[in-house]
């Protein structure tokens, strides 16, 4: 839910928002064709897939860390309110990686293993594609990016949450990375909301943003289609 | 090449057997299932919202009507209020979830009831969306000029899928929740069309700016069905030779088997109806995006829904992005005349025709999501006024 406080987006805005909520709506339903997500939703999920996938989510969340800081170098005084925003983000997630490797050693994986963890090539390419753009000065369009990111956390985190902790008899503890971000992507994205009623005119960012958010959702979707693919 | 001719909804009827039967009444019609009044209807019913429906059964469960003279009589009461001669009608399109036959089709059956044509005649199988399948065809044949007069109907009679005596017939099941929430939602009822290639003379027509079908059938589970015992097993990602040789209810020795193993209930699967809102809304805001609706244009939205299926994120969502419907333009008889499947939004074009609400060039814009496996359809009308008022 929306906090209490009305927000009220612009017409230019508004539109973004309506085509980057279609680019969420075509992405979650791939995201549900994807084999691991699939059993997971029909609760064959195994203790192995949870680990396959929480070894194949940390390199992606190490690198989110660092593309995310660096985004934040790249805007200068004029773009002030996302370099907050994204500044605010790097700070509240770059230690992340920690809860996930608690949640592995909790269903039995050892620190070492998971530390070790390669970058799948979906991985490669999410990462490569993420850090190329925040490398770019000003890029705006990285709202586009969050918007998917944020939103696996606002969305699925929490419900992916569950169905692992009923697939496979587990409690919060073990979910702690999922758990976390399904509580608190929230806030994220209401910000990231205010900030495209000023950032985006019809004719040059809007296309960017919501086309960065495409190919994010496209190179997620290889991740997780690439597990153990290193 | 120039824009064909538009299709104009030129006359509309509908048709509900029976008295309108109120909530505590239900049980008297379809029976209480094994003598144990339901546990689980006050909960369906408070979620759904319906107030009355329409069965063709009597107390007995004996069938009043066959779905052939549901159509029908819909279709008359379309005809009477139409300014041609039956005689004139050229296609003859029929939907349904489930005729009175398994074969022919149901359009072969109602025209014999209606006993028009010779004629060309479409059936449509399928569940909601059915309906808005045969109204497209029929308004594509009209914009082609190889059809001037059609006729579409949408019919359900799926009361006799929800009696008692099918749930007592299933012994080797225990009834679930997936097998009982339809009996709770489902109800008799037809509506018709009358299709034209301009608008009346006198009196409002609907004129069919566009009709927008989509299925997702491919990316999602069954939702809603009739004829397995087990929908998990139509899973796309199961190859059905690897699973069992009793898939559908046509494989079982005999079809009393199928009835005792539960594969010819109705079934509705919960978990996955919050997904059809979501697929709705994702086409919705595509046609935004393609300039063929603008929230704001919207006079009148019909929708097989009802608005309290909207909550939480998604309603949020569409507020902030300014693709909302306020509530009071939302058009519905669904409390009132149950959900009759395909015939739902005909029985509410029909209504909403003849409910003094409409004035020329008001925008309706409907809606019918389908949950069999996922198939949307959307349709943008314009109140036309009668040539007799544009001529002056």
């Amino acid at each position: 839910m929306l906090s209490e406080r009305e927000l009220t987006l612009g017409a230019n805005a508004q539109e973004t928002l309506r085509h980057l909520l279609s680019v969420w709506l075509d992405f979650e339903r791939r995201l549900s064709l994807i084999p691991i997500i699939r059993r997971l939703e029909q609760k064959t999920f195994t203790p192995e897939d949870y680990k396959t996938l929480l070894l194949n989510l940390r390199p992606q969340v190490i690198e989110g860390s660092r593309w995310i800081s660096r985004a934040a170098s790249s805007f200068t005084a004029e773009f002030a309110e996302v370099r907050s925003l994204v500044l605010r983000h790097a700070v509240d997630e770059h230690r992340d990686y920690t809860m996930l490797e608690r949640d592995f050693v909790s269903v039995g994986g050892s620190l070492e293993e998971i530390q070790s963890a390669q970058r799948n090539i979906g991985t490669e390419a999410l990462a490569g594609y993420l850090m190329s753009e925040s490398s770019k000065p000003n890029p705006i369009n990285l709202l586009g990016a969050m918007f998917i990111i944020e939103g696996l956390g606002n969305k699925m985190a929490s419900r992916w949450a569950g169905l692992i902790q009923e697939c496979l008899g587990l409690d919060d503890s073990a979910t702690s990375f999922l758990s976390y971000h399904g509580k608190n992507d929230e806030a994220h994205l209401e910000k990231l909301y205010e900030l495209l009623d000023g950032q985006t005119s019809a004719d040059k960012t809007a296309p960017e943003i919501i086309k960065t958010a495409k190919v994010v959702a496209r190179l997620y979707l290889l991740q997780l289609e690439e597990l153990g693919n290193v | 090449m120039p824009e064909p001719p538009h299709a104009y909804i030129t006359s509309t009827g509908s048709y509900l057997p029976g008295p309108a039967i109120g909530n505590d009444e239900i049980e008297d019609i379809l029976g209480v299932v094994a003598s144990k009044p339901s546990r689980l209807k006050k909960r369906i019913l408070a979620s759904n919202g319906i107030k009355t429906r329409h069965y063709a059964l009597d107390r007995h469960q004996r069938s009043t009507h066959q779905n052939k003279q549901l159509a029908a009589a819909a279709a008359r009461q379309c005809l009477q209020r139409a300014e041609i001669d039956e005689r004139a009608i050229d296609l003859l399109a029929v939907a349904s979830t489930q005729g009175d036959l398994p074969l022919p089709g149901l359009a072969s059956m109602v025209q014999s009831e209606l006993a028009i044509g010779p004629l060309e005649i479409l059936t449509t199988h399928g569940v909601c969306s059915a309906g808005m399948m045969a109204l497209k065809a029929a308004c594509n044949q009209v914009r082609l000029s190889e059809k001037k007069n059609s006729l579409v109907v949408a019919s359900e009679l799926a009361s006799r899928l929800l009696k008692k005596s099918r749930y007592e017939a299933a012994t080797d099941l225990r009834i679930d929740l997936e097998a009982e929430f339809l009996r709770w939602m489902l109800s008799d009822g037809a509506g018709a069309m009358l299709v034209q290639n301009q608008p009346r003379w006198s009196g409002l027509s609907y004129k069919v700016e566009w009709i927008e079908i989509c299925s997702f059938a491919s990316h999602y589970d069954l939702c809603m069905s009739c004829g397995t015992a087990d929908q998990s097993l139509w899973a796309a990602n199961i190859t059905s030779a690897a699973q069992t040789s009793e898939l559908s209810w046509q494989d079982y020795s005999t079809y009393g088997r199928a009835e005792a193993a539960g594969a010819l209930l109705i079934r509705q699967n919960l978990k996955l109806l919050e997904e059809v809102v979501k697929v709705g809304v994702d086409g919705f805001l595509k046609l935004i995006n393609e300039g063929k609706i603008r929230p704001g244009e919207i006079d009148h939205f019909v929708c097989h829904y009802s608005s309290h299926h909207f909550k939480g994120r998604i309603l949020d969502l569409l507020k902030l992005a300014g693709a909302l419907i306020p509530e009071d333009r939302w058009f519905t008889n669904l409390y009132t005349k149950g959900n009759t499947g395909c015939a739902s939004i005909f029985i509410a074009l029909d209504e909403l025709l003849h409910s003094g609400k409409l004035e020329p060039g008001q925008v309706v814009f409907c809606v019918v999501p389908e949950s069999g496996r996922f198939a949307n359809a959307y349709m943008k009308l314009t109140v036309a006024a009668g040539r007799n008022v544009s001529a002056i």
